[in-house]
């Protein structure tokens, strides 16, 4: 047990972090219950993917630009196809949205491994051919999303209604994906091969495969995402969305080291929820729109700031 | 003395009930640091002053899609607000947070863009007929012929589309006027200035330029390359408006775009909030253009053109009937409370 907490202290410190968030919330806002939540869970959802997708790029020791391009491809194909789709063909479509999630993904991890370019290079370089892509497959905002895709989002659990089904959602999407990996050989090299490049070869990991695994991955998640805003909004968004800086932000602030190599999954979604409440709460207290993005970015910088002093101080003792 | 007492009690009710009856506003929208939405937000807010009916606004102003557009109207609600002043990111995609709200019991109010959930009430720029009316001109400027240069808004905003109709619209009408090349600014100045650099420089011939709104950048271009003057379709920045009076062997036309279409928004939710409901739910602001051909157009310009603005800002910032804020009010850009 003690063993546990010592491990995983950072993630817990961002559950004790959230929890006081939302207890000020309802502070702020007496009325703050279910529907309040629920409204959190859904904005957050497309966050938490995105993030999920670039924790595991970060972990791999790589980096993803073109997440949130990506993102508006896989919205935009799946909205186009799912316009008067039945719900049999819908449901078609969705996989079919997934598998070019990570075909995708794992072009820009092909491109990486065989062209050696540095992937923040080849990644922002793609992230303006996905983007070129969304726009020839739809020009403008369109297209539609199947109801029952719709509803997964929506509303609470039957009887437990204070659980929004947007946080079941995701909790299963994750738990289906990263579960297994983590638990596989494949866990384990995709976190060597971020620590330590030269030292997983040399121990025999297929770095170049792994690496474009790592990135197919991320490519799903990203079209989990895309699909995602497809079903909070009913359309497809040719026009990127915020993604990629939040997702980068969320994954620091979960406590994944950006070189690679260190942290897990859960502390960035939780990353992810105390954004979006921050968010939250400063519209509840109508603070001036512009002030209050100067104070999430304090927010970030500060949390991150005193996770270095408390990991410096753990090393000493 | 009791007198005084009474009128005292009186007054301090009658404060009271004004304090119960100030409404609790909302502000979304979803573009940040641009003059045309600066101006819209500016008008929101000295509307809501102005009216002296609102007690404060609860703004999330920042840059984001529909799906955050979708968590910020769900905070507005969250936050308790009377009304929701909105200029939606795309006419579909926050409709599920707009039903929410009005199932609420809040009013909700779309300006400058249409939405299309039927509980709300929209109020907005009529977008075809801004590129129609500026794109006609601009042709019969060209006498009917020649090339244009089509510089577009944002790629895949609902505004760009609209106003895409209306210069096709147009287009079709003057079957001898071609495209020398079309290009997207993204609404950026920067990115228009060096697209039409670029154009310039490779020396594609063309007889008129057609601008959705980027256009002192252009002028500024045509001036510095030294290219022969054509005619230039823009808003009503108060920059372009400027230029159409003081540059030299330009032709223009500047078509009216008011972000005061925000201040006209609040004030229609204020009045339905005060009870009395408007005779439809669409209303539509059609534009306006003025040139400096004519003697008539040049005097229009004159009285628009204001150098305490902005120059990104549209220099149309009221809109008659509508809006009640003074000119200075809306420069201090303060809303209540503030």
């Amino acid at each position: 047990m003690k063993r546990w907490i010592d491990a995983n202290t950072w993630t817990l410190g961002l559950a004790v972090l959230l929890a006081i968030l939302l207890v000020s919330t309802k502070l702020i806002q007496p009325d703050f219950g279910a529907s309040g939540l629920d409204s959190l869970a859904r904005a957050a959802l497309p966050f938490a993917l995105a993030t999920v997708g670039m924790a595991i790029v970060v972990l791999a020791g790589g980096i993803d630009l073109s997440i949130a391009a990506m993102m508006a491809v896989a919205s935009v194909t799946g909205a186009v196809l799912m316009e008067g789709a039945s719900d049999g063909q819908s449901v078609l479509i969705v996989l079919g949205v997934l598998l070019l999630g990570l075909a995708m993904g794992a072009i820009n991890g092909l491109l990486i491994t065989v062209s050696k370019v540095p992937d923040i290079v080849v990644t922002l370089a793609m992230l303006f051919v996905w983007q070129g892509v969304a726009l020839l497959i739809l020009n403008a905002p369109g297209g539609g999303a199947a109801p029952w895709l719709r509803a997964l989002s929506a509303g609470g659990i039957p009887g437990i209604d204070w659980l929004p089904r947007a946080v079941v959602f995701l909790a299963i999407i994750t738990a289906l994906i990263w579960v297994p990996i983590r638990r596989s050989k494949l866990g384990l090299r995709l976190y060597a091969i971020g620590s330590d490049p030269l030292a997983a070869f040399r121990s025999g990991v297929p770095v170049g495969q792994t690496r474009i695994i790592a990135y197919a991955l991320c490519g799903l998640f990203a079209a989990l995402g895309g699909l995602s805003v497809t079903m909070s909004t009913g359309i497809g968004e040719p026009i990127p969305g915020p993604y990629l800086l939040a997702s980068v932000a969320a994954v620091v602030l979960g406590g994944v080291v950006l070189g690679g190599g260190r942290g897990g999954i859960l502390g960035p979604i939780l990353a992810v929820f105390i954004l979006r409440t921050v968010r939250m709460d400063l519209t509840l207290l109508s603070v001036d729109p512009n002030v209050a993005a100067i104070i999430e970015g304090t927010i970030m910088v500060a949390v991150v700031m005193f996770g270095a002093v408390l990991a410096t101080r753990g090393h000493k003792t | 003395m009791k007198r005084l007492l009474l009128g005292t009690a009186m007054a301090l009710g009658l404060a009271g009930m004004a304090q119960a009856e100030g409404y609790k506003i909302g502000i979304s929208n979803t573009v940040q640091g641009n003059g045309w939405r600066e101006q819209m937000v500016c008008a929101m807010k000295a509307e809501a002053l102005a009216s002296g009916k609102v007690e404060s606004l609860n703004i999330a102003h920042r840059n984001t899609d529909a799906a955050g557009q979708l968590e910020d109207i769900r905070n507005l609600i969250q936050a308790g607000v009377n009304a929701i002043v909105v200029n939606p990111s795309n006419a579909e995609g926050i409709n599920a947070a707009i039903k929410e709200a009005t199932d609420a019991g809040i009013v909700v109010v779309a300006v400058d863009q249409a939405v299309t959930e039927p509980s709300a009430y929209i109020l907005s720029n009529n977008q075809t007929e801004y590129a129609y009316l500026g794109a006609k001109w601009l042709f019969e400027q060209m006498g009917g012929k020649g090339a244009v240069v089509y510089m577009r808004g944002a790629a895949g905003a609902g505004a760009d589309n609209d106003r895409d109709v209306g210069f096709k619209k147009a287009m079709a009408e003057f079957p001898e006027i071609t495209v020398a090349q079309e290009v997207f600014t993204g609404w950026q100045q920067d990115q228009g200035k060096q697209q039409i650099n670029d154009i310039i420089a490779a020396g594609v011939p063309f007889q008129g330029i057609w601008t959705s709104g980027i256009d002192n950048v252009i002028v500024d271009a045509l001036v510095e390359s030294g290219a022969p003057m054509v005619p230039v379709v823009g808003a009503d920045n108060a920059g372009f408006v400027g230029q159409l009076s003081s540059v030299e062997g330009l032709q223009g036309a500047a078509v009216t775009n008011p972000g005061s279409v925000g201040g006209a928004g609040v004030a229609l939710a204020i009045q339905i909030l005060d009870g009395k409901m408007p005779a439809e739910k669409t209303v539509l602001v059609d534009p306006a253009l003025w040139e400096n051909v004519t003697e008539e157009g040049k005097a229009k310009l004159a009285a628009a053109a204001n150098p305490n603005l902005s120059p990104e800002w549209p220099v149309s910032v009221s809109i008659e009937g509508w809006t009640n804020y003074t000119m200075d009010q809306i420069i201090a850009c303060k809303g209540p409370g503030e």
